[in-house]
């Protein structure tokens, strides 16, 4: 049994954990301005609530809340992860096209992403992205809807919208002098809209265009955000597109069941070793593979079609015409 | 004769309409008026100089708002166009303590660290005619207690403990609108190019604090 089957659930852990991170860190940065205000006798029983749940799930990790909390904030757009400031690369180039220079302070933060993505693809929008994590259970929903005999649309649209997306928001930056990629980008939406929601009190307009990318995924192609629209899934694409860490066909195993393709959200052709630089590592085709025929390797470029699965019938087929003639003899 | 006497009545009717108007004018001249009304938004300390500039830097993280202990940076909605999800301040809401956190955060350029009496959100400005001490109705001194800069940015007018006067060290955080008792804000933040007394012109309408 490959272990890399196991890499889907992982992956589960990996997006749930971000998005109780997201919800979390608005909770605690309440925690954190009441112990700086020394305000506990002042609370509201439901602001009391809140200090004493975030003081026992802080308490055995930090001694002094006010300042020790910092080193934990923001969001996948750009945050602190346990001292470690990172931001979203799409937030650095959306802030050079909008001011016009760069800020080296800023790429630094963007440097580790930036490394990331070019060794292993689109895996933030795989493993991380929290939206992704609700995009996934909406596809599941649209499955059911279907089966449920709701004539849900599966069109395909053009992969290639997206980098139109990501020209037009670096000119239109230029131009405004204004960051659009935040306005449309739905990882930054999401951790904003959590936030505000949480903190500050009430959604903002970004959740109405995040759930219309809902029921555009839900009702006019599937996956049809990530897979065309999403200025960022292109920004990952384009630097990914010589990543080392590839999911790869091993054609020994393979028997033509096509589950890959199947299972593919982003429509892609596992089957026919077809990639490319759309891939996201998400290893839900490893997980679903019956034979273990997928694995991941380190590889700059996907090998070309290698002809039908050797456990498959069409490779069987291929094979009489010459093994009969061999086993005559 | 008739037109003489005719212009003899006329003139006299204008001159006691012109009489007696005339206190209306003195009064509608001499009330006070405001030149400046108040910003109601304040940029965040450190933030770059020109509005057009720090939109320009902010990525909209909204990562200044979570390290605020006070929690007085807001988000501009939608409705702002360009300005969208970039942060302000409301000082007579909540104002900033001047703690630098947002300044250390921030990951681009929008705000970046700078010494805390370099700070420039604004000055604060202050209407005589409205502050209780200035207008000899009570005794106040909030915005001189609650100060973080001392006696350099706002103190009390030599002779009287009790009238504030703003000095220019003052780097417009707010926290004295915040305080003002006296509800139409006799104290307020304005751009650093206007003075720190309000000017009451004549016939100027008055503007008032939103």
């Amino acid at each position: 049994m490959n272990w890399q089957v196991h890499l889907n659930k992982l992956r589960w852990l990996v997006l749930s954990l971000v998005m109780l991170m997201l919800v979390l860190i608005p909770f605690l940065h309440l925690y954190q301005s009441y112990e700086a205000a020394h305000a506990y006798d002042l609370l509201k029983p439901g602001e009391r609530l809140i200090y004493d749940s975030m003081e026992f799930i802080s308490g055995p990790f930090i001694s002094d809340p006010e300042n020790d909390l910092d080193g934990l904030k923001g969001t996948t757009w750009s945050g602190t992860l346990f001292g470690l400031a990172l931001s979203d690369p799409l937030a650095l180039l959306g802030q050079i096209s909008a001011s016009l220079s760069l800020h080296w302070s800023f790429l630094l933060t963007a440097l580790i992403p930036i490394l990331l993505t070019l060794l292993a693809g689109r895996f933030f929008c795989g493993w991380i992205c929290p939206a992704t994590f609700i995009y996934e259970l909406n596809d599941n929903l649209g499955t059911w809807l279907r089966r449920a005999g709701l004539p849900i649309s599966r069109r395909k649209l053009d992969r290639r919208i997206k980098y139109v997306v990501l020209l037009m928001g670096v000119l239109i930056g230029m131009f405004t002098g204004a960051v659009m990629f935040a306005a449309i980008y739905p990882p930054a939406i999401l951790g904003r809209e959590i936030y505000y929601a949480i903190a500050v009190g009430g959604f903002g307009s970004g959740m109405v265009f995040f759930i219309l990318t809902l029921l555009f995924d839900l009702l006019v192609a599937r996956r049809g955000f990530c897979r065309s629209i999403c200025p960022g899934g292109a920004l990952y694409s384009l630097l990914g597109r010589f990543r080392l860490l590839r999911i790869q066909r091993k054609v020994e195993t393979c028997n033509d069941c096509t589950k890959c393709n199947a299972v593919c959200q982003f429509d892609l052709d596992p089957w026919h070793d077809d990639f490319g630089q759309e891939c996201n590592n998400c290893s839900a085709c490893i997980a679903v593979c019956p034979t273990d025929a997928l694995v991941f390797e380190m590889k700059y470029k996907d090998q070309p079609f290698q002809g039908a699965g050797h456990l498959g019938q069409d490779y069987k087929k291929q094979q009489g015409d010459i093994k009969p003639a061999s086993g005559e003899d | 004769m008739r037109r003489r006497g005719f212009l003899h009545t006329l003139a006299k009717i204008l001159s006691i309409a012109g009489f007696a108007s005339l206190p209306y004018g003195l009064v509608r001249f001499m009330q006070p008026g405001q030149v400046v009304a108040g910003q109601k938004h304040i940029p965040l300390p450190g933030a770059l100089a020109k509005e057009h500039d720090f939109v320009a830097a902010c990525i909209g993280c909204g990562l200044c708002g979570e390290v605020c202990p006070p929690r007085c940076v807001k988000f501009y909605k939608h409705t702002e166009g360009a300005k969208a999800n970039t942060p302000y301040i409301d000082p007579a809401e909540k104002a900033c303590i001047l703690c630098a956190r947002c300044m250390e955060i921030c990951p681009t350029d929008a705000l970046s660290v700078i010494p805390l009496r370099e700070i420039k959100m604004g000055i604060a400005q202050i209407d005589r005619v409205a502050c209780y001490p200035w207008v000899d109705r009570g005794i106040c001194g909030a915005c001189v207690s609650i100060c973080p800069l001392g006696n350099d940015a706002i103190s009390y007018e030599f002779g009287n403990v009790y009238r504030p006067i703003v000095k220019q060290a003052c780097v417009g955080c707010g926290l004295c609108v915040e305080v003002c008792p006296e509800p139409s804000l006799p104290i307020r933040i304005v751009d650093r190019s206007e003075p720190t007394i309000a000017r009451h012109g004549m016939g100027i309408r008055r503007k008032v604090y939103e």
